[in-house]
């Protein structure tokens, strides 16, 4: 099965463009307390979601993806803190919550009825000593499900849907199954109460190569049956390249491009984008395709560089990158496409560029506390 | 042909388990040629890092050899296993578990040296360290030596394990699974710098994955070898082996793996296998170990016995009934598995 855009469409519109937006994140920070002071995991992200969307968030280690993610849905260690910032959630009747506000007890009611979450490490999430069977059933029930037959069909119906088993992998224990088959019951039970928002954490990270494929199909399916906004955080581009709408890339705890798939991947504007694209290896082609690194390391978020933070590591750098960092705009001629970048106009995907840069000693060492 | 630096003949490797007993490997016999690379590839339970392990001299395997420079490791005295052990060194996974925490970068550098006695004085050695960590793209060295594991990132803690590993000037490297704990970007720079090593050192590569893709850079002038559930299944030249795999096993890793470019990786085939569950090593099934999951099955034919790796021209074998018997019936088994990739549209939307 070939699955195409159609011709028709601009590179740069989505099918959702005039969905409703149903989480509109504004000025979001957040920081964790560390023994060396407050420490910048997320900085004024401003990002508005629209229903139906699957957004990738994606970034390497300490980029903030996650925090993002956790900070959204009230997960974050007690060491850290919302320091500015709203979230507001729209429900499907229109209502809006500012999800960095509401008590407790109304999150709670939300929490899988409107929102859920699929954790990286499946295995955790499950309770060991619940049955697949009681986890369905105490979370259903919790939520106002109160027919036993009514979840236990709409489960039975969700396991198939992930390529399972139903009937034996509903009456096992978590530790009976395989990691990837715990990581699809995750995702059926964060169905179970047709939440309108589902949040992904590295949902394929730690599995097998087929395994991997396996979810990824999955999702695409239950995609077309269900009718869910997604966020997925992800270290993996093919993942977004497999699954996004848009693509939100994270660097240092700031979005610095958010656009269509197709424009991340094929005309992205951000150094830190194109860098991450020159790393990733193919697989398609018989030929040998050269790879650079981005020189330097992410820095150390006690410490971040001045003005744009990754001038450091940036061929385009300037003396205005030091100074200013870059706000999120509109890319000239385009609907869409946020950059957050002094010199976008300049940036190719021209690997040459990076060849020819002079690693900085304050670079290389950055990472260093 | 040269005498290769490393012969595996026919090694087998059980270990016992709550239960019962599992062969971890199972009859794998490989030649590597001294300068070369050569990548074992293969999901969680193939038995690739207790091939790795067996080659470094920390595992004795169950039966079979390891034969280093034409001497086999199980006959030899202390001291000649001594040497052989500073000349393949292992780099492994985890550079935040195999680097002594409370030791400075020098300190865990100068270690081996004065130890060997490869050099004569602790200045010395300070020397040696700092070349060494120039070399691993660890510059300016000074930055470095005075510090502790926990003040350098991950990426920069495997170049130190490279380092290490050099101290001993070895002839070879097993490196398992030595990138795939860091970033895409940093994965891409270690990458680079083992590359350049083997240009300026010659060292011979033993490289473990579980990421074809990353085989395809790192691997690209060596030989792949990939094994499933203990067994070698397909072996060959890199660049023939990814663009054009024959054993059923390894097109459906080819075709599974996602793809860092939307048109490619959404315009891939959808998975087909039989069964998505890898075997448990406990009961492995009868016959070849990939027919309940393989959509070549023939029945009668695939699950009596385990085919052997056999020839099928161009350095490359196969462990594969249906595909050995396809191409002695003039059949092309060589079909690429994944689109071939378009040139970017860079721009397209401007």
């Amino acid at each position: 099965m070939v699955q195409q855009q159609p011709a028709t469409q601009p590179e740069d519109s989505t099918r959702n463009e005039n969905a409703p937006v149903i989480l509109s994140i504004e000025n979001m920070s957040v920081e964790y307390k560390t023994p060396s002071g407050w420490m910048q995991a997320v900085r004024n992200v401003t990002m508005d979601i629209r229903a139906g969307d699957a957004v990738a968030l994606i970034g390497e280690s300490g980029s903030g993806k996650s925090t993002l993610g956790f900070a959204l849905l009230r997960m974050l260690p007690r060491t850290a803190r919302i320091s500015s910032g709203t979230a507001i959630y729209r429900d499907r009747n229109g209502k809006t919550y500012d999800l960095t506000e509401i008590d407790d007890k109304t999150f709670r009611r939300m929490r899988w009825r409107e929102f859920s979450m699929v954790f990286q490490a499946a295995q955790n999430s499950l309770n060991p000593v619940l049955k697949v069977s009681d986890t369905f059933l105490e979370t259903g029930r919790a939520h106002g499900m109160r027919s036993r037959h009514e979840i236990r069909q709409k489960a039975l119906k969700l396991l198939q849907m992930v390529q399972l088993d139903p009937d034996r992998v509903y009456n096992s224990f978590p530790h009976e199954l395989s990691g990837g088959m715990r990581q699809r019951v995750s995702i059926a039970l964060a169905l179970l109460l047709d939440p309108q928002l589902i949040i992904l954490d590295e949902p394929t990270t730690a599995l097998d190569i087929i395994t991997q494929r396996a979810i990824i199909d999955v999702v695409k399916n239950l995609r077309d049956e269900f009718d869910f906004t997604m966020i997925f955080i992800s270290h993996d581009l093919s993942l977004a390249a497999e699954l996004a709408d848009r693509v939100a890339t994270m660097y240092a705890g700031e979005v610095v491009e958010y656009c269509n798939v197709r424009e991340t991947f094929y005309n992205p504007h951000h150094p830190y984008t194109v860098g991450l694209l020159n790393a990733v290896p193919p697989i398609a082609g018989t030929d040998f395709t050269p790879l650079t690194a981005i020189p330097g390391a992410t820095p150390n978020l006690l410490h971040i560089p001045s003005g744009c933070a990754f001038h450091p590591r940036c061929p385009y750098a300037t003396d205005i990158c030091v100074q200013e960092d870059p706000p999120l705009v509109l890319l000239e001629g385009t609907r869409n496409h946020l950059v957050a970048c002094h010199h976008h106009d300049e940036v190719t995907k021209d690997p040459e560029v990076w060849e020819k840069m002079e690693v900085t000693a304050e670079a290389q060492t950055q990472a260093i506390g | 042909m040269t005498e290769p630096i490393m012969r595996l003949e026919h090694l087998q490797r059980d270990f016992d388990t709550k239960r019962g007993k599992i062969t971890a490997v199972h009859n794998v016999s490989l030649d590597i040629a001294p300068g070369s690379i050569l990548c074992l590839v293969g999901e969680s339970g193939s038995g690739k890092t207790t091939v790795a392990r067996m080659a470094g001299g920390l595992l004795k395997p169950t039966s079979g050899d390891v034969v280093f420079e034409g001497h086999n490791i199980a006959g030899m005295s202390k001291d000649e296993f001594k040497a052989y052990r500073q000349a393949v060194q292992i780099i492994h996974q985890d550079p935040y578990a195999s680097l002594n925490p409370i030791h400075t970068i020098g300190d865990t550098l100068r270690a081996p040296l004065l130890h060997h006695k490869m050099v004569s004085s602790r200045r010395a050695a300070t020397l040696k360290v700092a070349e060494l960590l120039e070399l691993v793209d660890l510059d300016p060295p000074e930055n470095f030596i005075t510090k502790y594991p926990h003040q350098l990132s991950g990426g920069q803690r495997q170049r130190v394990s490279i380092a290490r590993a050099l101290t001993l000037n070895p002839r070879m490297i097993i490196a398992d699974e030595s990138v795939s704990m860091v970033d895409v970007s940093t994965r891409v720079s270690l990458l680079n710098t083992m590359l350049k090593l083997r240009q300026e050192l010659g060292v011979t590569f033993l490289f473990i994955t579980h990421d074809l893709a990353v085989v395809k850079y790192f691997g690209w002038e060596g030989n792949i070898g990939v094994m499933y559930v203990g067994e070698l299944i397909e072996y060959g030249p890199t660049p023939q082996l990814i663009g054009r795999p024959v054993h059923p096993y390894t097109r459906a890793l080819a075709a599974a793996i996602p793809e860092a470019d939307p048109d490619i990786t959404r315009g891939k085939e959808k998975l087909q296998l039989r069964s998505l569950d890898i075997p448990s090593l406990v009961n492995l099934p009868k016959g070849c170990v990939f027919h309940p999951r393989c959509t070549y099955f023939e029945e009668g034919l695939c699950d009596l016995a385990m085919p052997p790796l056999e020839h099928i021209g161009e350095g490359r074998d196969v462990a594969c009934f249906v595909m050995v018997r396809d191409l002695k019936e003039g059949k092309d088994i060589f079909q690429p598995t994944v689109p071939e990739r378009k040139k970017d549209k860079e721009g397209a939307a401007a």
